[in-house]
């Protein structure tokens, strides 16, 4: 049904040859990596969601993923979650939510910083962790070098969150193929799959991100009509605003731990408010229309979102075909309720919210990789780009959506006698004043001869690629002096940060597998390691002493194990530790389960559980895992 | 008018013939087409020089684009290629100037005194008076009146300011 543009020959040929490629979706809350193969895309791994979550252990390796997430537990500071939010920021564009954190930023209005157990990292570098994770996996799975990725980015991303999520990329090894836009990722995952044809919404509603994109799906064409958002918008501000109203103490009270916990109860009230109307209890009660009722700011301004890219796309909503849902805060039924009656339909949602974003980039990166192309898109420059003028005054070279790529040129004079240079300030946004929008970088064009005011002639172009990432050029006519510049160091790293990073990254590549599962392992036995103490100390009445001694026998044995660089016999210290504590890990699960029943409120049971469970767990999946690898190798 | 259009300019590069009254359905599908067979995508595994090529070429098409697809654009290409400029400083006509200016003093007014109502009743009004100019366009490029359609196109980039101003206001308030 949908158009072919290569001949079936020709495909079979570039089939064979093609590069091994995936589509990452790099979310606030979870990750996912997808790959195509014949024909069809599909989500890689058998639990193929990775929680955006990164533990830093204090010999400098890191676990991501669920792992990590246990560990936010007993080592919330060396945590670090939804760093998506600080990704391409100043400092001072996150002072509504610093506080709040339960991390610590420092850096600069041009780039924000982590602070972690003593380091600190740029979130470039942090996302590159799990991107690391998310490369990892899907080479396991699909048996060999991933060479190419797409990576989703939120379609109101600006420049500048662009350009750190593909450094973030290239930090991680891999070949960035292309940044898409969500919204643009799911429609076409939907699009191919259901054969779709007309105009719909998508409604993107991620933890962190609020995108709203109008595109026309025609035969061959996909192309986004117009695009708005609001890439500070998501389910984590809702959980902050259930935890100011229900938990206000712990959220004044400075404590970041504190802090932590109380948005994560929020959450898990939110999450329970998905499947059912109440939750029972005298301080962590609620039902759905107190849900409603403190999510209502939040929906109003996705409201706000929703009626201007209408307006700009020149459609009302009876003029769309379908609305589709995207991203985990859509699942909730009061962000259903409100969709519903903003757009006065039924949304569509039976494509999995959470996978959608990951099978369409998936779909454009095989297509990038020499794949058949069902689709050509067409997406959109999501905020106005433009220069500042004489009294902070912004002139638009490129509109808020225009096609991609595109480009602009517009020609620029002095404004006193003699002047020699010219300053050019790029920004973003659709404020118009300069103070009002992104700084994206600003640049000098010297050495102009003196001329009076008005008679030089300063060109300005503007260039934007398929990926929109913008480059700027300048040129002065009457002398012919040139100047140009990639946006880009402003929010991310500086070239040479990257560059070292790289570097660094490359000899890490290089090292031979030994010296990879002996860094694995060691990071997996510090954590262990870390639980197994805590336990030990927190459930010291549930020690007997044959358990303890045999526990801290097992445990010194690992700890000398870790000295040295044979990963087997860590990991056989791993598994011995794990036989010695099984008998008081068994004993923690029972209390956790007993708890459960004795009137303790449902949260609180789930808390425990979780928590004896992550010990157990932990230990049985790392020799699951070493068992898997004996196996394959 | 020339009617015919050389292949480096927007016209030519969509396909279309160089007239205003193009139907908006003929130069999206044109778009599309065209895009079909320049998109950079469709060029992702061919040579590095070919891949520079066709994202000059897709860059060419969507600036193209953007200037034809919508009617008020297109009138100020089409003014310009027959040698007509429209300057920074451009004055309107005594009658117009007069009319404006008491509309903008009339939305200041509401904006002050957040009548939000009368805001969305002032730019319903000026909305249509737009829509009446634009209406009006075609005859005029059929007529060769450049004169007359630069003075429309003046009066418009007032009239946008004047509904952008209108957006603003109502965006404050929501």
């Amino acid at each position: 049904m949908l158009m072919q543009i290569s001949e079936p020959g020709e495909s079979q040929v570039k089939e064979a040859c093609k590069p091994r490629v995936v589509g990452i979706d790099l979310g606030t809350t979870n990750s996912l990596v997808a790959h195509v193969e014949d024909g069809g895309p599909f989500v890689i791994g058998d639990d193929p969601i990775v929680p955006s979550v990164v533990w830093y252990a204090p010999s400098g390796g890191t676990l991501v993923g669920r792992k990590a997430q246990q560990m936010a537990v007993e080592e919330p500071g060396r945590t670090l979650a939804s760093v998506k939010r600080l990704i391409g920021r100043g400092i001072k564009d996150l002072d509504s939510v610093r506080a709040m954190l339960p991390y610590e930023l420092v850096g600069d209005e041009r780039a924000v910083r982590v602070k972690v157990g003593g380091r600190e990292l740029s979130p470039v570098e942090v996302s590159a962790e799990i991107l690391k994770e998310l490369k990892t996996r899907a080479e396991q799975q699909l048996g060999g070098a991933i060479e190419g990725a797409v990576i989703t980015v939120p379609a109101y991303f600006d420049d500048a969150q662009r350009q750190a999520t593909r450094d973030a990329g290239r930090l991680a090894g891999l070949e960035v193929m292309r940044l898409m836009a969500e919204p643009t990722a799911a429609a076409v995952a939907y699009g191919l799959d259901r054969g779709s044809k007309g105009v719909y919404a998508v409604f993107d509603l991620g933890g962190g991100t609020f995108d709203i994109s109008i595109l026309k799906l025609v035969e061959g064409v996909f192309e986004v009509k117009a695009t708005g958002g609001d890439s500070a918008l998501g389910g984590d501000d809702l959980d902050r605003s259930i935890a100011q109203e229900r938990f206000a103490a712990d959220m004044t009270s400075g404590d970041r731990h504190r802090i932590g916990k109380a948005v994560a109860r929020a959450r898990t009230l939110k999450e329970q408010l998905t499947s059912i109307e109440l939750v029972d209890g005298q301080v962590d009660g609620m039902s759905r229309d107190d849900l409603r009722r403190i999510a209502q700011p939040l929906l109003d301004k996705c409201a706000k979102a929703c009626r201007r890219v209408l307006k700009d796309a020149e459609l009302a909503k009876e003029d769309l075909d379908g609305v589709i849902l995207v991203g985990g805060s859509t699942r909730s039924p009061v962000v259903r309720d409100f969709v519903r009656v903003l757009f006065g339909r039924e949304p569509l949602s039976d494509l999995d919210p959470d996978q959608v974003v990951a099978l369409g980039a998936a779909v454009q990166a095989d297509v990038l990789a020499g794949g058949k192309q069902e689709v050509v898109l067409l997406d959109v420059v999501p905020l106005s780009l433009g220069v500042e003028m004489m009294g902070g005054v912004v002139e638009k070279l490129i509109h808020r959506n225009t096609t991609i790529p595109c480009g602009a040129t517009e020609t620029f004079t002095t404004y006193a006698d003699n002047q020699t240079g010219f300053d050019i300030h790029v920004l973003q946004g659709e404020r118009e004043t300069a103070d009002a929008c992104r700084s994206l970088a600003r640049f000098t064009l010297r050495g102009i001869p003196p001329m009076i005011a008005g008679l030089a002639r300063l060109e300005v172009t503007f260039l934007i690629d398929a990926d929109g990432l913008l480059k700027v050029m300048a040129k002065e006519l009457t002398t012919g002096k040139e100047s140009s510049i990639e946006v880009k160091p402003s929010y991310g790293l500086s070239d040479e940060e990257v560059e070292r990073m790289l570097l660094e990254s490359f000899e890490y590549a290089e090292e031979d597998l030994a010296k990879r599962n002996l860094a694995v392992e060691r990071v997996e036995a510090e954590r262990i390691l870390a639980a197994t103490r805590q336990a030990f100390v927190v459930d010291a009445a549930l020690l007997t002493d044959d358990v303890r001694t045999a526990g801290e026998q097992a445990m010194t044995a690992l700890e000398t194990a870790m000295k040295g660089d044979d990963y087997v016999a860590i990991r056989h210290a791993v598994e011995a530790l794990d036989v010695a504590t099984k008998p008081f890990a068994q004993l923690r699960m029972n209390r956790a389960i007993e708890a459960g029943f004795r009137g303790k409120t449902l949260e609180e049971a789930e808390a425990t559980v979780s928590h004896a469970h992550g010990l157990d767990a932990a230990h049985s999946e790392a020799v699951r895992r070493a068992d898997a690898r004996e196996g394959g190798g | 008018m020339e009617r015919a259009s050389s292949s480096n300019d927007a016209f030519g590069l969509l396909g279309l013939p160089a007239q205003f009254d193009l139907d908006p359905a003929v130069i999206e599908q044109a778009f599309f087409d065209k895009s079909k067979e320049l998109h950079p995508d469709r060029f992702a595994s061919s040579p590095a020089a070919e891949r520079v090529a066709a994202l000059s070429r897709s860059r060419a098409l969507n600036d193209a684009y953007q200037v034809l697809k919508k009617p008020v654009p297109r009138a100020e290409y089409l003014l310009e290629r027959a040698g007509v400029k429209i300057g920074d400083n451009e004055q309107l006509e005594p009658g117009f100037l007069e009319d404006v200016l008491e509309m903008r003093e009339e939305l200041a007014e509401a904006r002050v005194a957040k009548r939000i109502s009368h805001i969305g009743e002032l730019r319903t009004e000026m909305a249509a008076r737009r829509k009446n100019i634009v209406d009006e366009l075609p005859q005029l490029f059929q007529a060769n009146s450049f004169e007359l359609i630069k003075q429309r196109l003046i009066l418009l980039r007032y009239i946008d300011r004047y509904l952008e101003e209108c957006d603003a206001a109502l965006d404050e308030d929501s």
